[in-house]
């Protein structure tokens, strides 16, 4: 009987294992190893040519250090947002939850041209700022260093939300009423019962942001170059512009360990056994903070936040799709509804959308449930290499996109696999690069639920199937629909896997819009990015309604 | 998320939730995935890799069909940077997919010819197409001229006070931009052509200068309608479109001469169809190929095709010669180099 218990587990493991094999192991080594070729000879003149030269020193400490920055500006913006909307009797709470999650639909590149458009020099925000004040120059400048990390923040705060927002939701109010009734203030509540709490969740959410900061291309080649600020992987496309094949694999060599080390170092933060588990099958129903006279103070400032952040840099992408070119003067006469009318008729566009549709949709699903498999292997099973498979499954975070699309092409384009070429090797690339999100989400999760509750169902005779479809996945619930939704969003816009995966037919939204603003076409590729984002609202506003609000962003 | 997973109502609703969720998924899949387009394969294909806007590209190669119903062109369209990068991956699994290649990016051609990776082809139609704009032994032939021009925002520079020549250029400093090399291909073509004719010195001119550099063309010309700069180096066709659209700008034609990027097409070595690329190739450079060219305001590469209207044609620009060899043997040199002084 236990016997066949352990067999079961391990079957699941293989098939975990198999499957971070094929998408993520396999198709990294075999870029790694051309790493070390030099014309088909083993040589290590790639990794010479990274350590000999200054400017690659540079970008990897500029990465580092914009990295860091923006994952704790992250991680303080996230928990107190998440926090507000979460536990505390804020006004609206659900849609300012749904419009802060919102921005992160836009691809990064056209964010980073949004607050362009906004605070840089000729900027709407910027002008007018400069009315009021009848300053010579804002005190700010977008193209610097500050600019990166303002725009990171802004783009990859919503990680550390919706993971923080899931962890406060399930957490455990009992424990805090114990304190309270025990007669601990509300600041030594927060300090000594829920910050700890939700500790996991924080410094999960901190770590995929700090490894999406690191690994971003879109920010820094927008806002950078005119500071002549370089990160790792803007030299990277360089070293594909050259092409120097070594070069770029040896520099994302160092940007995978960057993030290896990150991730280890989270990893030692969180040791401890049942620290964390703070779903124990009571009853929890968290309770809401009075905010009583702070109540409608504290919206204002939320709801101006919301404005600035996620209606500000779409009201400024839809502006553009309205214009006849992006600098028109705001009158009457430039405004004009062409560019929608075009991508109306634009029969790749729309291929593009279907297209994009189904691949985020499944990559979101299937990372999902691979995501739960692995994390409870890791976090509850804890059978001997779990430990390896979740460390195996989290790598691909590190390595910047451009590799994984030549990764997939080196690895699924030879019989008898020959993906090359058709929808299924972009899907692969996508589960290779959004498994990651669906790891570390519901690891913190699971890392709430309580072994106890396994244990029960497990006494009470439930077999593995039955135990992970009865009380692991409904406990997980909250935090895989969070996951999937950060699946979901970033793959519908993806562009730097696709539009090296991409052919004739398989195009995606990232890609379309990537090739219109590349050819001039700014305003076409606005007016599509706004088709997307009202799809998206009204696609997520539907499955509210139908879910009962179980389900949507 | 009030509803808990041991509320039996609520947990019946979750589960129809998931099923009616499951089967949207699979639904989609059906619909959208890439079984439900298979469809009969074409009696010929040609896989064109281009760098050619994806619009114009579309309707170049629809116009191509109509005329040779029996062949169709599938296009791939992404910026030379990453066609190139797909260009090295394919070639490590087993060689080039594409049959046919048309990128902004001249060097990557010399670079092809050099690995004998491209397909020797002298079409009927290059008689008309003048010696400096095609390989001898036609492994590629200009498809389409390109030109880098200085334009200027005529709301910021009266165009009286705008430069008329290159050596003007980094004189307006800060008011000035220009793409990057090391991202794109025909600033690349650029920087070596001003190397090979005068050095360094204009470059380490404009870094003392602060003229900005930004990404690539198409950045550069938005910055420049956008009033973050007077004056830009950039590509004539994308001012031409946005003049077009009514933004105040214009182009002037450096005395010393425009840089003219032939944008070349050439066939690969590994084609299954050269019948069919060889069309297209034809189709590219007949009359009727450049006529449609022309009507999207693109500058024709033979003489008897006359330019877009108020462009001047081939024939009149004054052009500065590229040493193409050269820079692609002194690539990487050009490229440090550019980035030592413009970018550190």
């Amino acid at each position: 009987m236990a016997l066949s218990r352990f067999d079961r587990r391990y079957l699941l493991m293989g098939a975990a294992g198999l499957f971070v094999l094929l998408v993520v192991v396999y198709p990294l080594w075999q870029v790694f190893y051309r790493s070390f070729l030099d014309a088909g000879v083993f040589s290590l003149k790639s990794y010479r040519k990274v350590f000999s030269h200054p400017s690659y020193y540079r970008a990897l400490f500029n990465s580092v250090w914009v990295s860091c920055a923006t994952s704790l500006l992250c991680m303080l913006l996230g928990t107190l947002l998440a926090f507000l909307v979460v536990r505390t009797d804020v006004p609206f709470k659900r849609s300012l939850r749904s419009l802060l999650v919102l921005p992160y639909a836009l691809p990064s590149f056209f964010a980073a041209i949004s607050w362009i458009q906004l605070l840089g020099p000729q900027g709407y925000l910027a002008r007018f700022f400069l009315h009021l004040s009848g300053w010579e120059a804002a005190p700010w400048n977008i193209y610097s260093a500050g600019g990166i990390v303002f725009v990171l923040t802004v783009h990859y705060f919503i990680l550390v939300f919706i993971t923080v927002a899931g962890a406060l939701e399930r957490m455990d109010a009992s424990l805090e009423e114990a304190a309270r009734a025990s007669g601990a203030g509300t600041y030594r509540i927060m300090k000594e019962i829920t910050l700890p709490l939700v500790l996991p969740a924080i410094l999960a959410g901190g770590l995929l942001a700090f490894i999406g900061a690191l690994a971003n291309f879109g920010i820094p080649a927008l806002l950078g170059m005119r500071a002549r600020f370089f990160v790792l992987t803007t030299s990277i496309y360089y070293a594909l512009a050259i092409p120097d094949f070594g070069l770029a694999t040896a520099l994302s060599g160092m940007l995978v360990a960057v993030a290896l080390v990150s991730t280890a170092l989270q990893f030692g933060l969180q040791k401890g056994e049942g620290r964390y588990t703070v779903i124990s099958g009571k009853s929890v129903h968290p309770s809401e903070l009075r905010l009583r006279s702070m109540r409608y103070p504290l919206f204002v400032c939320v709801a101006l936040f919301v404005l600035l952040i996620s209606i500000l840099p779409i009201v400024s992408m839809v502006l553009t799709a309205l214009l006849q070119y992006w600098g028109a003067p705001l009158r009457a006469s430039s405004f004009t509804l062409h560019n929608f009318a075009y991508v109306a008729q634009f029969e790749t566009a729309r291929r593009a959308i279907a297209n994009s549709f189904f691949l985020a949709a499944g990559a979101a699903t299937a990372s999902m449930f691979v995501g739960v498999t692995i994390s409870y292997l890791h976090v509850k099973a804890k059978l001997p290499g779990s430990r390896a498979l979740d460390f195996l499954a989290t790598l691909p975070y590190a390595v910047p996109h451009t590799v994984i699309a030549i990764a997939m092409i080196l690895a699924w384009s030879r019989p008898p696999a020959s993906l090359y070429g058709t929808l299924w090797i972009i899907l692969v690339a996508y589960l290779a690069v959004y498994l990651p999100f669906a790891v570390r989400t519901t690891h913190s999760t699971l890392q709430q639920v309580h072994n106890s509750l396994e244990e029960a169902a497990r006494v009470s005779g439930a077999r593995l199937f039955a135990r992970m479809r009865d009380v692991i996945v409904p406990l997980a619930r909250p935090g895989m629909i969070a996951g999937w939704v950060l699946v979901f969003l970033p793959a519908l816009r993806e562009l730097t896997v696709s539009i090296l995966l991409y052919t004739h037919e398989t195009e995606t939204i990232g890609v379309v819009v990537y090739n219109l603003q590349d050819a001039g076409y700014r305003e076409i590729a606005a007016a599509l990015a706004s088709i997307v984002m009202a799809l998206l609202i009204f696609g997520s506003v539907a499955i509210r309604r139908l879910t009962g609000g179980v389900a949507g962003i | 998320m009030k509803k808990r997973a041991f509320d039996p109502a609520a947990s019946r609703k979750v589960r129809s939730c998931r099923r009616a969720f499951l089967l949207l998924i699979a639904g989609a899949a059906l619909a959208f995935g890439p079984d439900a387009r298979a469809q009969p394969k074409a009696p010929s294909r040609v896989l064109l890799y281009t760098s050619v806007p994806q619009e114009l590209a579309t309707q170049f190669a629809r116009a191509f069909e109509k005329k040779r119903p029996d062949i169709k062109v599938e296009i791939y369209r992404a910026g030379s940077t990453e066609v190139g990068a797909k260009l090295a991956a394919e070639r490590e699994v087993g060689g080039i997919r594409a049959d046919l290649l048309w990128l902004a990016d001249a060097p990557i051609y010399y670079e092809l010819r050099r690995r004998g990776e491209l397909l020797a082809y002298v079409s009927p139609e290059s008689k008309a197409i003048p010696a400096d704009l095609k390989d001898p032994k036609g492994f590629f032939t200009a498809g389409r001229l390109i030109n880098m021009i200085i334009a200027v925002n005529t709301e910021l520079l009266p165009l009286a006070q705008a430069p008329r020549s290159w050596k003007e250029f980094p004189d307006f400093g800060k008011r000035a931009v220009m793409g990057n090399p090391l991202y794109s291909g025909s600033n690349f073509v650029t920087v070596a052509a001003f190397v090979h004719k005068d050095g360094w010195g204009w470059f380490e001119r404009a870094r003392a200068k602060g003229v900005a550099i930004v990404r690539g063309n198409s950045e550069a010309a938005s910055a420049l309608a956008g009033k973050e700069f007077a004056i830009a180096m950039t590509l004539d066709y994308i001012i031409t479109g946005l003049i077009r659209k009514g933004a105040p700008l214009a182009i002037v034609w450096p005395a010393e001469g425009a840089i003219s990027v032939p944008s070349p097409i050439a066939i690969l070595k590994g084609t299954k169809n050269p019948e069919g690329a060889k069309a297209f190739v034809d189709y590219v450079l007949s009359r009727e190929g450049q006529e449609f060219l022309v009507k999207q305001e693109v500058i024709p590469v033979r003489g008897d095709v006359a330019p877009p209207k108020g462009q001047p044609s081939a024939a009149q620009i004054k052009f500065l010669p590229i040493p193409y060899e050269w820079a692609a043997e002194n690539a990487s040199a050009i490229r440090e180099r550019f980035e030592k002084i413009m970018l550190q």
